[in-house]
């Protein structure tokens, strides 16, 4: 299927949930753009806005007073709202004062021996086959791994978080049936609150050097958070923590892959890292999309949006916009002057982790192109990326292993 | 020429200090402190390039 066509023009409407949207977002997004800036949800009422174009998208998320994040009809099996996620201003900005110091880039900076460490010892892992599920051994452990140490939970517990986030984000029911989805994700959500609440007595009564005994530790006008709002943050960390940089590399290196001139690039010149990162980032938009919820009646485009609406607010499309990066904005270019993507989000509300994403990000596209010879995803192979956050489900890579360095 | 930051805009991308450490720095919640106010024409172009690459418009450049 071309990905344009789950663009509807003449019901205004669109679908970017398809796994070939996933795949090739950008002819849908174009389309989108041009043809519909703002469109409905395929198969849902009036009342679910999707914005595309890269002015409506920064204004989205400029405006909370507008577009709010207080999601209460979102049901991702929370009881309450996430911590600092679905919290307006000016609230939001008393829990940012104190969780961002905590991810800001000198206290980040200090991992990046140790995710350097921890990138060579995955890639001695499959070094020696020349082939590897670069998902699967690199992917998932290496940002996982490094979460998991700063906030002090335990590696061997790994698969039991990862399944509770892919409950949560990606639910495996059948297509569309959202009672399902929504009866998995309280279960989930439900198992996570109770772990969390071991997790926080763990940390009262043996405080540790962890991210989570920070947040006990913390305090906002005088007085610590409740316990409540810790698990209101580990909830998120879950989700956050353990998803999105596994896509990005995901989407990253299958791109890479493909491209063998830019992997070499990289490898002939370690210094375009942090560009390319941005580029990757920016082209790819692993997040496709962020959601709202109005609360201020706002027209936009002729469509006027009500108070209670839904909004989907399509990073990816914004990042790919004409208007504001140019005839180039299809391409990967590390050249590019003016880089203003919005693939962390942006007002308020920016990824709270995106210090830390992008010096994994950094690191391991440094070692992955100082150590391994040109490789390519392997014969036959094909490449599943999921909806809304774009995870790879498995990408195999083969390369010569001799040439490894 | 001057660069001219709005504390109120900026929500601490870190482009800025990343693309041009010797005339930004962070804060402790990641935001961005100016620490070159008036930049020399030699290093207008890094000044440009953070100027150019802030998600929230946060910083000018005045002649």
């Amino acid at each position: 299927m071309d990905p344009s066509a789950a663009v509807y023009p003449e019901q205004r409407a669109a679908n970017p949930y398809l796994p070939e949207v996933a795949a090739d977002p950008l002819p849908f997004y174009e389309r989108l753009r041009r043809e519909c800036p703002i469109a409905n949800m395929e198969g849902l009422d009036e009342g679910t806005h999707i914005i595309s174009r890269y002015e409506d998208v920064k204004f989205a998320l400029k405006h909370p007073e507008i577009f709010s994040s207080d999601l209460v009809a979102v049901d991702i099996g929370q009881d309450r709202p996430l911590i600092p996620l679905q919290v307006d201003p000016p609230e939001h900005a008393k829990y940012r004062r104190v969780m961002d110091p905590q991810l800001g880039p000198s206290v980040i900076g200090h991992l990046e021996d140790e995710m350097r460490k921890l990138a060579n010892e995955l890639i001695d892992g499959f070094a020696g086959r020349g082939a590897v599920d670069f998902h699967a051994e690199f992917s998932v452990p290496y940002p996982c791994t490094v979460f998991l140490q700063l906030t002090g939970l335990p590696l061997d517990q790994l698969d039991q978080f990862l399944t509770w986030k892919d409950n949560i984000i990606r639910p495996e029911v059948d297509f569309g049936d959202i009672e399902a989805a929504t009866r998995v994700r309280h279960e989930t959500g439900k198992a996570m609150y109770s772990y969390f609440e071991g997790v926080i007595d763990d940390r009262l009564a043996n405080p540790g050097d962890d991210i989570i005994t920070r947040f006990v530790q913390a305090e906002i006008d005088g007085q610590t958070m409740s316990r409540e709002e810790i698990l209101d943050i580990c909830y998120l960390f879950i989700l956050g923590g353990l998803d999105t940089v596994t896509s990005t590399l995901d989407c990253s290196i299958a791109y890479l892959a493909q491209h063998a001139d830019r992997q070499r690039q990289l490898a002939d010149d370690p210094s375009l890292v942090p560009h390319a990162v941005e580029e990757l980032l920016r082209l790819h938009t692993p997040v496709m999309q962020v959601l709202r919820v109005v609360v201020t009646e706002h027209e936009m485009h002729g469509v006027t949006m009500r108070p209670g609406d839904t909004v989907m607010v399509m990073l990816g499309s914004a990042d790919t916009d004409v208007d504001e990066f140019g005839h180039t904005a299809d391409d990967y270019d590390l050249q590019r002057e003016v880089n203003r993507h919005l693939a962390f989000g942006g007002g308020p509300h920016r990824c709270l982790g995106s210090h830390l994403a992008r010096l994994e990000l950094k690191v391991a596209l440094e070692e992955l192109h100082r150590r391994l010879p040109a490789y390519a995803v392997a014969e036959g192979a094909t490449l599943d990326y999921s909806p809304g956050i774009r995870e790879i489900a498995s990408l195999p890579l083969v390369f010569d292993p001799k040439a490894v360095a | 020429m001057r660069l001219v930051f709005d504390a109120e805009a900026c929500v601490g991308h870190g482009r800025c200090y990343a693309l041009a450490p010797e005339l930004f720095d962070a804060d402790d919640q990641g935001h961005c402190v100016v620490l070159v106010e008036v930049v020399d024409a030699a290093q207008a172009d890094r000044a440009r390039q953070a100027v150019n690459n802030c998600p929230e418009e946060a910083i000018r450049l005045d002649p």
